[in-house]
């Protein structure tokens, strides 16, 4: 996406609920083809993930929870990804404990661990304090 | 619940049930230890505010982004972080023996870090079981000493340290006893 980020309104919501379901339907093909480390990748590019209102977010955890569930060797899946998006991934993990859903927590629960151990108590660090910046 | 295994690791000599546990503990340990991080604030900025802003909550700006753990439907731990303060609760599962695990895990890791706590709140937050309230103990130290100009303030302080340390241990205790 070449264009520069704007304020979103209404309208825009749109355009980025669109987005997001090409994204789906990209994560959807990566998982046939048994790929879930680069549908993880998609599901957490492109810094709109943050913007929009509620609607937006929720359309964007849905398709990050889907990649995320996806994920079976957790191991694997930490040493491919890139640690640009480790403060991407913490941020969903932590929106996936909350929703008390049990197969969605432990899943969450096992990468948090992992995902700790690899970038360090300060990606969680800037999780708490970024207010800003919320998925 | 499914209790497909998935991961590297066994957790042999455990039950399917006590297999998140570990991982629950676990998280709720790394986020606190980040959390309490922050609580290392310089002085100057605490004396300014010297009320537990998570139980004020006053100013907005001073407060971080809550933090929900749940393991499951039934078990969930909050986190609420402010400039000077974080509040701590608990919901366990009832008259259950991972519960007994759990407090006293938890209480063993609030103890390591007994000279920066103080157990508050008695009271837990609606909808949960137990709160701790936690606060920067050394900036406290720093308002008293403010206060006792003219005394042994070395004294005073090891003597504050002493029975905040006993106070905060005592009342955890008994709090939790409740549900041993």
């Amino acid at each position: 996406m070449a264009k520069a980020e704007r304020f979103v309104e209404a309208d825009n919501a749109e355009a980025i609920i669109t987005r997001i379901e090409h994204k789906s339907r990209k994560i959807e093909s990566l998982l046939k083809q048994y790929k879930p480390v680069e549908a993880l990748k998609t599901a957490l590019e492109g810094t709109y993930a943050m913007t929009g209102d509620e609607r937006c977010k929720s359309a964007h955890w849905i398709v990050v929870h889907r990649a995320i569930m996806a994920i079976k060797d957790v191991d694997g899946m930490l040493s491919s990804l890139d640690p640009e998006y480790y403060d991407i991934l913490m941020k969903y993990l932590y929106r996936g404990l909350a929703t008390g859903d049990r197969p969605t927590c432990d899943q969450c629960l096992r990468i948090h661990e992992k995902l700790t151990e690899k970038a360090g108590l300060g990606c969680i660090l800037r999780f708490l304090t970024d207010t800003v910046n919320t998925v | 619940m499914s209790s497909t295994r998935r991961g590297n690791h066994h957790h042999h000599h455990q039950s399917p049930m006590a297999s998140t546990l570990r991982p629950y503990l676990t998280c709720i340990r790394n986020t606190l230890d980040a959390a309490m991080c922050l609580q290392n604030f310089p002085c100057q900025e605490v004396e300014r505010h010297n009320k537990p802003e998570v139980e004020l909550k006053s100013s907005p700006e001073l407060l971080l982004n809550p933090v929900l753990i749940c393991r499951n439907e039934a078990e969930k731990c909050l986190i609420e972080t402010s400039i000077n303060s974080l509040r701590i609760s608990l919901k366990v599962k009832q008259a259950d023996e991972l519960e007994n695990i759990l407090t006293k895990k938890f209480l063993r890791f609030l103890s390591m870090r007994a000279e920066a706590f103080q157990v508050l709140r008695r009271k837990p937050v609606q909808g949960y079981d137990i709160s701790f309230l936690i606060t920067n103990y050394h900036c406290e130290e720093m308002q008293k000493h403010k206060l006792i100009d003219f005394i042994d303030i070395d004294k005073e302080i090891s003597e504050l340290k002493m029975s905040v340390n006993t106070r905060g241990r005592l009342v955890a205790t008994e709090f939790l006893k409740q549900f041993i």
